[in-house]
């Protein structure tokens, strides 16, 4: 019998990564099951969900479970040192600066991918796999990042920044699923993951209190920062905040300013401590800046017209890029609500990933 | 595939004849020892007897074993039951999680600690624990056998040295008991923490030894079993169990020994005969328990890749969520962090075979030379 590809499969412990595995199993391939110990919850508190969070003892648990009721061997990483150095001190240091960071993306790009083709290559596996909803297409000789068929829960967005190289080894087998599909597999087999709870949040900001998160992580520089301006048309004070850490780009609430029309967050100045407001129709840009540049197919020149989206679930409107050294200028062929700095902006051409990047604070505002 | 399982510092098999009492305890002693009726008379014989075996093991007087449920428990039980807000603790950096997380609890309530290091033969001394002594050190708990590389410690010359200052002495011997001799007439420790699983017995049975008039406050509080120190309907069949096996092992003690040593040289002489680059860390070891190093290896992917091919040893020690990081043990030893990292723990014993001792060196072998390949290839 010839002896079959080996598949390193990415098990967080809930429903999604546990029917990848018994996909993987399905198609024949010889599966190990990998858990990515990510965080300590300890360390940072935050743990609302302490049995079923990613990266908790219990996970590990559910993914250990779900791997020996399939008789696939399980390991668990400890990739704690890696994750803290490039994604959450990341996470912190962009909110300094007054941005909204994505640190899916980044854990995606830095670590998930890099690491875990490495330990591939240690343990002879020719693949790697994941429950992420999107897939991978081979045209010829090359290989695509495409978006999952089910557009409520497609995370191609999240994907953009992984290295091209990996795509043709690595496996999605949950991109032709939904949601709904995932779940009736799992109960189908009687997987203990089966109901798993959804987790919406950031993995390390299990309350989804990201303010809190940062007073606990980066204690003596939050407490630097006091109350500010805010600020309208440039230069008219008209209120005050309590630390710009506290807003994001498109908010609304929580400014306490009592104008019959709405205000709304329009940019953040670190370094004075100023939160500038407007209404809503100063919000809207034509175009934008991007940095950390990722692409996922060869060469694309310039001028090139894709379909951009600027933030996780919003939609992509049709945009075209063009090139001046590491940057690029994305010309929207509308004007775009609330263009966040820090936030990904990826690059479609129908359903495929073209690459995506970070977007810049335009020079001038 | 048939499975060669050498991380016996982890946990034993259980052996056979201990298994059958143990079962034959579950189906026909069913009393409870504390009862008046003859059911509860049986029940009580079990286990005394089984605590004459653990005595007559240790050379100490049966009154002085308090079963317990595992050897962390009886850590516990001497740590917070001897310390109080005031005095002070000497340890050693490298005991097992079943003392070192013991200690946050201590400080909170008031205990001074100081840790101890080893040396690079991976020993305490008793030198070391000298410049750690102040007036108010009340205990010193240093482990009979390292757990991740199986060195002995001068335990006789600890515990006399800690009399000669008054100060009591405890030792975790959970990895000694069975493979060396512990004579507590010649080793004058005041405490003793023992596990019945790493000598080929049941899982959850433990047990401490008390040095006659000592007192100590119990962990848990109830029933007054166990001469009030550990209230709690007794583990019957696992005490049984720990009883039987550790007489047998006592038994087969020289034996055993005289076995595993050749293994040990058929181990060393086939990593030298194969020309397999490796150190060994820590002198004065236990047989069968290596801590050994293949420089330019990633120590936790040789673990996974030996299990893969059905061969189980460990990397670090072992811990609930099964992540392990390079051991800061070898880095106090004094190896430098790549080296640490590509360290694993081998351990075998009396159930294994030379044929089996060869098979894992020829498997590490083929996965060390494969590995430099790749890397060779890649440049």
């Amino acid at each position: 019998m010839p002896s079959k590809d080996k598949v390193l499969v990415a098990m967080s412990g809930g429903v999604d990564s546990s029917v990848a595995l018994l996909e993987i199993l399905e198609a024949g391939y010889d599966a190990i099951g990998i858990t990515m110990k990510l965080w300590e919850y300890r360390d940072v508190g935050g743990n609302l969900l302490e049995d079923s969070n990613c990266c908790s003892v219990g996970a590990i648990n559910n993914a250990k479970l779900v791997c020996d009721r399939m008789g696939a061997p399980h390991y668990t990483l400890d990739f704690t040192g890696v994750f803290r150095e490039t994604v959450v001190d990341n996470f912190a240091d962009e909110y300094l600066a007054g941005r909204t960071p994505n640190p899916c993306v980044r854990c995606n790009s830095f670590v998930k991918w890099d690491a875990f083709i490495e330990q591939a290559d240690q343990l002879g596996a020719t693949y790697i796999a994941t429950g992420h909803y999107a897939r991978i297409i081979q045209t010829r000789n090359e290989y695509h990042l495409a978006k999952g068929k089910d557009s409520l829960k497609d995370q191609a967005y999240v994907l953009w920044g992984i290295p091209s190289e990996t795509l043709r080894r690595t496996l999605l087998p949950l991109g032709d699923y939904t949601k709904e599909d995932v779940r009736n597999i799992a109960r189908k087999h009687k997987l203990e993951t089966a109901e798993t709870p959804e987790s919406m949040e950031i993995c390390f900001v299990a309350d989804n209190n990201y303010k809190r998160f940062l007073k606990n992580y980066v204690p003596q520089e939050m407490e630097a920062i006091g109350e500010g301006e805010i600020v309208e048309n440039s230069r008219e004070v008209v209120g005050s905040h309590s630390g710009y850490t506290n807003y994001t780009i498109g908010q609304r609430k929580g400014l306490g300013l009592s104008n019959p029309e709405p205000r709304y967050v329009s940019k953040i100045d670190p370094e004075s401590n100023r939160i500038y407001v407007g209404k809503k129709e100063s919000l809207y840009d034509q175009s934008c800046r991007v940095t950390q540049v990722n692409w996922l197919v060869e060469s694309p020149c310039f001028p090139l017209q894709v379909h951009a989206q600027i933030r996780y679930n919003s939609t992509e409107v049709p945009a075209i890029i063009s090139q001046d050294g590491d940057t690029l200028t994305v010309q929207f062929d509308t004007p775009q609500l609330s263009i966040t700095p820090g936030q990904s902006i990826v690059f479609y051409m129908d359903d495929r990933v073209l690459g995506g990047g970070i977007i810049e604070l335009n020079s001038w505002k | 595939m048939e499975r060669i399982y050498f991380d016996i510092s982890a946990t034993t098999p259980l052996n056979p004849k201990v298994g059958e009492y143990m079962y034959t305890l579950q189906k026909e002693v069913y009393g409870n020892p504390s009862s008046i009726h003859r059911e509860g008379q049986a029940a009580h014989a079990v286990m005394e007897k089984s605590r004459r075996q653990l005595a007559n093991v240790l050379n100490c007087k049966p009154d002085e074993i308090i079963f317990t449920s595992s050897g962390t428990e009886a850590n516990n039980m001497v740590l917070k039951g001897i310390l109080k807000s005031g005095d002070h603790l000497i340890s050693s950096s490298y005991e097992h999680p079943a003392i070192l997380k013991v200690l946050p609890s201590l400080e909170e309530w008031g205990i001074e600690i100081t840790l101890v290091k080893p040396n690079s033969s991976g020993q305490i001394t008793v030198q070391a624990i000298e410049s750690a002594l102040q007036d108010n050190t009340r205990l010193i708990s240093i482990m009979q056998v390292n757990n991740e590389l199986g060195c002995i410690n001068p335990l006789q010359e600890i515990g006399e040295f800690a009399h000669s200052h008054n100060i009591l002495c405890h030792s975790d011997a959970v990895q000694a008991l069975g493979k060396i001799p512990l004579d507590l007439q010649r080793i004058p420790v005041d405490f003793l923490s023992m596990s019945a699983h790493k000598l080929y017995g049941p899982k959850g049975a433990g047990a401490l030894f008390k040095r006659e008039g000592i007192s100590l406050d119990p962990l848990l509080h109830g029933g007054g079993q166990e001469g009030n120190l550990r209230a709690s309907t007794e583990n019957l069949a696992g005490i049984g169990g720990f009883g039987l096996a550790a007489e047998l092992a006592a038994i087969s003690l020289e034996e055993n020994t005289d076995h595993i040593n050749d293994l040990e040289n058929c181990f060393l002489s086939h990593l030298d005969d194969l020309e397999i680059n490796y150190f060994i860390n820590g002198k004065n070891r236990i047989p069968g328990v290596f801590n050994i190093t293949f420089p330019g290896e990633d120590g936790s992917s040789l673990v996974m890749k030996l299990d893969l091919a059905g061969i189980s040893i460990s990397f670090g020690a072992a811990c609930a969520s099964g992540t392990s990081n390079a051991s800061g043990m070898l880095l106090d030893m004094g190896l430098s962090e790549a080296d640490a990292r590509a360290s694993v723990r081998i351990s075998f014993g009396k159930i294994h075979s030379r044929k089996e001792v060869k098979k894992v060196i020829d498997t590490i072998h083929s996965l060390i030379k494969h590995s430099q390949l790749t890397d060779a290839i890649e440049g």
